[in-house]
């Protein structure tokens, strides 16, 4: 009997699998089949059959379909008027990790925020509150990560559950998880978003350094290893960076899933064209306005339009067929639910909402073998539910995970729902009409005899339900019908029944109605946004005083012509039929008027993302500018209106070797990626003086090396020493039978200035650093491109001009700071009548705009010709910056950059009447003024919107 | 550090006194084209010094000059603008922003109107000679930070020593409006360690308590004459002159609401003249500053806007608004690069110009109505007989730059250098490399 009884027991275990905790009391199994029958079935977002059955055994999906066997040992559920779906999936989740357990840095990387060891999974645990609120609103799996870091280790996926732990976890190592932001690494490296993003790209280099037998233990480049394959995850803060993320994922051939903000609307067609997963938050953004005016004119146009439009994103992407996952991040699971139905009166339709829910993100982690739809073999994650998905009548009453069940609410309630004759005593007092409201069930009684009352402390228990009508208190079962007793007001005890009325009711108004507006999105989504793209014109200006940097000077009574985005002919009573197409052309009368090309701002910081400055290290040459390229500064649109076509960003000048420099053009409403002068050579930023040896940042900073112009020489000369040995070790090592040298993305950028492939711009102002670099470059046998401020460089204006370095200064600025003493407003004037090339730049996005007026004191400090004065801000800087064949002048086949004065350019009552790009025209004085009248109708428009909405 | 101190010591000593000693107190400038500063003109015109004043102006052709004492300047293509006036300027208290040591304009605490500009004023100030040479003479030396900065005079470019200097003692107290939005200018930015550069707002508590405790500061301070066998408190004695009306009161502030909320503050607390400084939201409360009579100085023309849909041009054309409803303001230039940059006043003058003004309206905001709103517009500020002969000779158009060029400069009646530390070091290297 003992033997048998054991026997008995073993077997299943054996099937099952073993488990390692103690049991309290008898072992519980769950064995049981279960089928579900006259139910509707999604099998997976997009097929749905009727009044079908699913039969599950164990965690199993054992069969689902119409006409099919139940095995007779099943627990039969008769689901007549329910609908089962697949259990939703949230692939980004911080779900069980505890923000208290520190990171414990093992060795590895030298940098904290490449946290690559983490792993999710280890320190897992179950949280029964928000276990909850996820299993209660219908998900099955969610995968935890821990949000901190720039490669924050592996994510786990787990299922959702009350019990161990140890049951939950579902797939250990889901995917590798990796943001921009550097969490709560306590190094200063990075500091900025173009750091995280270099720091991103050496560690990949790392790795194949570390795979192809680098000596030394390193459990961070070892971890990478072994989960290189996973899944990767990749968190942004705004859609700009999805482009920045995509960019590394195409160096390094990995296809990221993008957890994204919930603005990338704003960039539907980049964002089709490079074709990302992306894991979608549905959490809108809220305005809280102010009742002042005033006050509320701080609520932007772009805040006001991203709250219009934040719910049309999901069915914006999925319209564009891109593969979306949603996530709960970030809001309450019910919260997601009410913005999902938000989306979904937002034109999103059902199906692709499912989809988000369940097959996207198991296809994301490649788990869709296992779960995300119903299938023969698959997982039994399943929930069970009434009303249309996703609508105001959904209502979820079962959620089955792992075979298990999860009862959420009393399937009675859709017994209920409609409406009733209530009869008392067999005689028919009125109707009850049952509702949800808000997922909760409201009652309302009508009759001939009493007014009109809701129903109050509606309570189901099982098959019982209770409930009052005035001051009548029902309590009453379900069978076929509902009946029971109640009792009066009277105190008499009477009988009740309810009859279900087939008629319809009231036509309650059917959600996922699409809602009949849409939004009008800009380029970018703000003020001076635009609709479109400008055309690319073909124009004739007639009669102009034309300003051509050419050795024809300024010619009065001058012709411009520009077609295809170029200068065609300059000169005197140009004819139509010089152009190719004489048909589309657009005669302007320019009388009164000067035309000059774009100015060219040779060094700003306009249009940057999160940091100017990677000022943590003396040497960051592996930080790039062009991949923090901001498109939707407001100071582009501004700066057109000042005439300015082309702009150097540069670094910051916070150490002797800063970043590399991107060079853009001004095209207002285009992409980063577009803005970029792909013609344009590399530069890079260098800086010498207080600002690198940290003279002005405060009592603390007085141990990064180096605290002085000596210090300055000396890191810049060990740099370039070291770059060369590493040039000459990458050329040589398979002769020299060495290891391949690591590749290392700051000595890269260093060679290729030893190589004449980069060039400097130099942030300098005594004359003494000026000297000292000239000295060092010539020494490694290059040449400085460029010195930039440099504004004591009329002191060695004959060094400048030996070495052939160019000067880029201010027109008037001086001291702020001690080396500055003897900066003088005739500085330019000076360098270039010494034949150094000369330019004026602005450094400040407030001056940048009004760099015609830099230009013009140089006529007043030092006599600098007119024609020279103008040369400053346009030919001299293009020829600076390599550029000169394609802008700088006008020439023909030259681009056609170029600006349409009120006056001479250089006067203070000069106004820029347009100003074109490559033959579009981006600003001009009507198209501003149309600018002005749409932003003041479209605030008020929203605002009137969001204040009738509150 | 020493060593640091003796080297600034020493290059200022090359640039003492910068008047030029003539055997003359008479100066005849004939043919000029006079810019009278009232918004009026003379083409042709003839002016008389003698001494420190304007003894005769008109068209040469209607006055009658004897030319046998003084010395006569034939001025045709000229013009000759009253010289120009800075308020609201830290010029001669801090000399190099970055050199802690040579910054004399923030004093510590919340609560300074006592603290004195004037004596602090540096008369070697090698940036106050490089402004003087643009046609700046007068200035209005302003002490900042705290809530009330402290009192600001009128000072010259010019002098031995500051008594000297001194053009008017200790016109004003300057108040700082504490305002829920920094409207503080954010072009420039030159940070080492930073994210997004986004507006900081204040914390609305910090703003009410800074309210309660100028509130509190005023009650004290009407009561104090009246408190018999006093302790003698230097804030409350200071706020005296508001009550009075010797002094006036600056408020600093930029916000719509601020600009309602000071001024009616002020007049609750009895204060007797008010002038807004900064003020780039003026031109939403228009009807507001105008019906109580409310002068402005107003910021920095070359600013950006405020808010990112405001209009591209705002500040440039507010000029243009505040004349239009009838107010009395003129311009400054505080911000970033305050002393250095405030050479370039009279550009600001030609922007206002460029959008909307005519040029003699815009020079007006940068002489007569200063002088007006400084209280000095029977002295100065317009070439009017009988007012100081301070004023300048431009070789043209003063508010462009590719036209403004000083020859000759007079700050009451004598004639001052034009030179400077810069254009020293011009001349200096100009001649080594030989070029002109």
């Amino acid at each position: 009997m003992k033997k048998k009884l054991i026997f008995i027991f073993l077997f299943p275990l054996i099937f099952f699998g073993q488990e390692n905790f103690p049991i309290n009391g008898v072992k519980q199994t769950a064995q049981a089949t279960h089928a579900f029958i006259n139910v509707n079935i999604y099998l997976n977002y997009n097929e749905k059959i009727e009044d079908a059955t699913l039969i599950i055994k164990n965690d199993k999906i054992l069969d689902v379909g119409k006409n099919i066997k139940i095995p007779a040992e099943s627990i039969i559920h008769d689901l007549t008027n329910f609908t089962i779906c697949p259990s939703f999936i949230d692939i980004f989740t911080d779900y069980g990790q505890s923000n208290e357990i520190k990171n414990e840095k093992t060795i590895g990387s030298w940098n904290e925020a490449l946290n690559i060891e983490y792993n999710a999974v280890n320190n897992f645990y179950i949280n029964n509150n928000e276990a909850k609120g996820f299993i209660n609103s219908g998900f099955g799996l969610v995968n935890s990560l821990k949000r901190d870091g720039i490669i924050r280790g592996t994510s786990t996926l787990v299922s959702l559950t009350y019990e161990k732990p140890n049951t939950s976890i579902f797939l250990s190592k889901s995917a590798l998880c990796m943001s921009f932001n550097k969490g709560s690494s306590p190094q200063s490296y990075p500091n900025s978003l173009m750091g995280s993003i270099a720091l991103l790209r050496q560690a990949y280099y790392d790795l194949d350094w570390y795979e192809n037998g680098s000596t030394g233990h390193d459990n961070s480049l070892e971890a990478f290893s072994q989960n290189k394959n996973l899944p990767k995850i990749f968190e942004v803060s705004d859609y700009q960076s999805i482009f920045r993320a995509n960019e590394i994922g195409e160096e390094f051939d990995d296809n990221y899933i993008i957890k994204t903000s919930g603005d990338e609307y704003q960039r539907i067609k980049e964002l089709k064209n490079i074709n990302r997963k992306l894991i979608v938050p549905l959490n809108f953004p809220n305005i809280d306005l102010p009742n002042d005016p005033y006050e509320n004119l701080e609520t932007s146009v772009k805040q006001l339009k991203h709250w219009e439009s934040a719910p049309f994103n999901a069915s914006i992407l999925s319209e564009n067929n891109i593969q979306i996952a949603f996530t709960t991040f970030g809001q309450s699971p019910t919260d997601f639910f009410n913005n999902l139905k938000t989306a979904i009166s937002c034109g999103l339709s059902q199906k692709s909402a499912l989809k988000a829910l369940t097959y996207n993100p198991a296809k994301f982690l490649k788990v869709y073998n296992q779960v995300g739809s119903i299938a023969k073999g698959k997982k039994a994650n399943f929930i069970i539910f009434s009303g249309d998905l996703f609508s105001k009548d959904f209502l979820i009453y079962e959620n089955w995970i792992n075979g298990k069940k999860h009862e959420i609410n009393n399937k009675n309630i859709v017994k209920l729902l409609g409406n009733h004759s209530l009869f008392v005593d067999e005689k028919e007092i009125g109707d009850i009409q049952f509702n949800l409201a808000n997922k909760k069930l409201v009652g309302k009684f009508s009759g001939d005899s009493l007014e009109k009352r809701f129903l109050t402390n509606i309570e189901l228990v099982g098959d019982r339900i209770s409930f009052s009508q005035k001051n009548n208190l029902y309590s009453g079962i379900f069978e076929s019908d509902i009946f029971g007793e109640m009792r009066d007001s009277l105190s008499d005890w009477r009988n009740w029944r309810l009859v279900k009325n087939n008629r319809k009711t009231q036509s309650v108004k059917s959600p996922g109605i699409k809602q009949k507006d849409s939004v009008e999105i800009l380029f970018p989504n703000m003020a001076y946004g635009l609709k479109e793209q400008p055309k690319r014109e073909s124009l004739l200006f007639k009669n102009a005083t034309v300003w051509t940097n050419e050795s024809r000077g300024i010619i009065q009574n001058c012709d411009v012509a520009i077609e295809r985005g170029k200068i065609i002919a300059v000169g005197k009573k140009i004819k139509k039929s010089i152009f190719r197409n004489s048909k589309d052309v657009r005669v302007i009368d320019a009388s009164g008027k000067h035309i000059t090309s774009g100015i060219i701002d040779e060094h700003s910081h306009i249009a940057i993302s999160k940091g100017v400055n990677e000022g943590t290290q003396a040497i960051t040459s592996e930080v790039r500018i062009g991949d923090v390229i901001n498109a939707n500064d407001i100071n582009i649109y501004r700066q057109l209106a000042g005439g300015v076509t082309v702009a150097q960003l540069l670094h910051g000048s916070a150490n002797p070797i800063g970043g590399q420099s991107a060079i853009i053009k001004l095209r207002w409403g285009q992409s980063a990626e577009k803005l970029k002068f792909l013609k344009s050579k590399p530069f890079i930023k260098f800086a010498l003086g207080e600002n690198v040896k940290q003279s002005n940042w405060g009592g603390r900073h007085k141990t990064r090396f180096p605290q002085t112009r000596m210090g300055v020489e000396q890191i810049m000369y060990d740099a370039f020493s070291r770059a060369k040995e590493y040039e000459y070790n990458i050329k040589n090592y398979k002769k020299n039978k060495t290891l391949k040298p690591r590749k290392d993305l700051e000595l890269d950028a260093l060679v290729e200035i030893l190589n004449k492939k980069r060039f400097i711009t130099c942030h300098s102002y005594v004359q003494s650093e000026i000297n000292m670099l000239i000295n060092l470059a010539e020494a490694f046998d290059f040449k400085v491109n460029t010195f930039t401020h440099v504004l004591e460089g009329y002191k060695v204006a004959d060094k400048l001009k030996k070495h052939g370095a160019s000067a880029s200064t201010f027109s008037d600025w001086w001291a702020y700071k001690y080396e500055v003493n003897d900066a003088i407003p005739h500085n330019a004037s000076i360098l270039n009548k010494m034949g150094v090339n000369t330019a004026i730049n602005s450094d400040d996005a407030e001056m940048g705009r009004r760099l015609n007026q830099e230009a013009a004191k140089m006529v007043k400090y030092g006599n600098t010709s007119q024609e020279d004065a103008w040369k400053m801000i346009t030919l001299n800087p293009a020829k600076m910056l390599q550029i000169d064949k394609y802008v700088g002048s006008l020439r023909k086949n030259k681009d056609a950059d170029i600006v349409v004065w009120s006056d001479n350019p250089l006067s203070i009552y000069s106004i820029v009447e347009a100003t074109y790009v490559d033959g579009r025209c981006y600003f001009s004085v009507p198209k501003d003024k149309e600018h002005r009248t749409y932003i003041r109708e479209e605030r008020n428009r929203i605002l009137n919107k969001l204040m009738n909405k509150n | 550090m020493l060593k640091l101190i003796f080297f600034i010591t020493f290059s200022y000593s090359i640039f003492s006194q910068e008047k030029i000693i003539e055997d003359t107190d008479r100066y005849i400038l004939v043919g000029g084209f006079a810019h009278i500063g009232n918004g009026e003109v003379i083409e042709n015109s003839t002016i008389i010094i003698e001494g420190e004043k304007i003894v005769a102006i008109g068209p040469s052709d209607l006055v009658i000059v004897n030319k046998e004492r003084g010395k006569t300047y034939d001025l045709s293509g000229k013009h000759i603008y009253p010289s120009f006036i800075l308020p609201n300027t830290t010029l001669g208290l801090v000399e190099i922003d970055a050199v802690r040591a040579t910054r004399d304009e923030r004093e510590t605490g919340d609560l300074n109107p006592n603290v004195r500009s004037q004596i602090a004023y540096n008369t070697e100030s090698i940036v106050s000679s490089t402004v003087r040479t643009n046609g700046i003479l007068i200035v209005q030396i302003t002490p900042r930070g705290g809530l009330i900065s402290g009192t600001s005079s009128l000072m010259k470019l010019d002098g031995w020593n500051w008594e000297d200097a001194t053009y008017l003692k200790d016109d004003g107290i300057h108040l700082n409006w504490p305002e829920l939005h920094d409207f503080h200018y954010h072009g420039h930015s030159h940070v080492f360690t930073a994210s997004d550069n986004s507006v900081e707002n204040e914390e609305k508590e910090d703003v009410l308590k800074s309210l309660s405790i100028l509130s509190s500061l005023f009650n004290e301070a009407k009561k104090y004459s009246k408190i018999k066998n006093k302790h003698i408190d230097l804030r409350l004695q200071s706020l005296q002159d508001l009550f009075n009306g010797n002094k006036t009161l600056y408020i600093h502030v930029n916000g719509a609401n601020g600009i309602k909320e000071s001024v009616l503050f002020a007049k609750k607390n009895n204060v007797k003249k008010i002038v807004l400084v900064g003020a780039s939201e003026s031109w939403r409360v228009t009807d507001f500053i105008s019906s109580n009579n409310i002068p402005v100085i107003l910021g920095r023309l070359h600013s950006l806007p405020n808010y990112t849909e405001d209009d591209i041009d705002q500040p440039y054309k507010t000029p243009k608004i505040l004349q239009e409803s009838g107010i009395l303001f003129c311009l400054d230039y505080s911000g970033d690069m305050p002393r250095m940059g405030s050479r370039n006043l009279p550009f600001l003058a030609g922007t206002a110009a460029a959008y909307g003004l005519n040029k003699e309206e815009a020079l007006q905001l940068i002489t007569l109505n200063t002088a007006k709103i400084l209280g000095i517009d029977n002295r100065t500020g317009s070439l009017e007989t009988g007012k100081e002969a301070n004023l300048f000779i431009s070789t043209g158009d003063a508010l462009d730059m590719i036209s403004h060029n000083v020859e000759m400069l007079f700050l009451m009646g004598k004639k001052v250098s034009l030179d400077n530390h810069q254009t020293k070091l011009y001349k200096k290297f100009s001649d080594k490399f030989d070029i002109k």
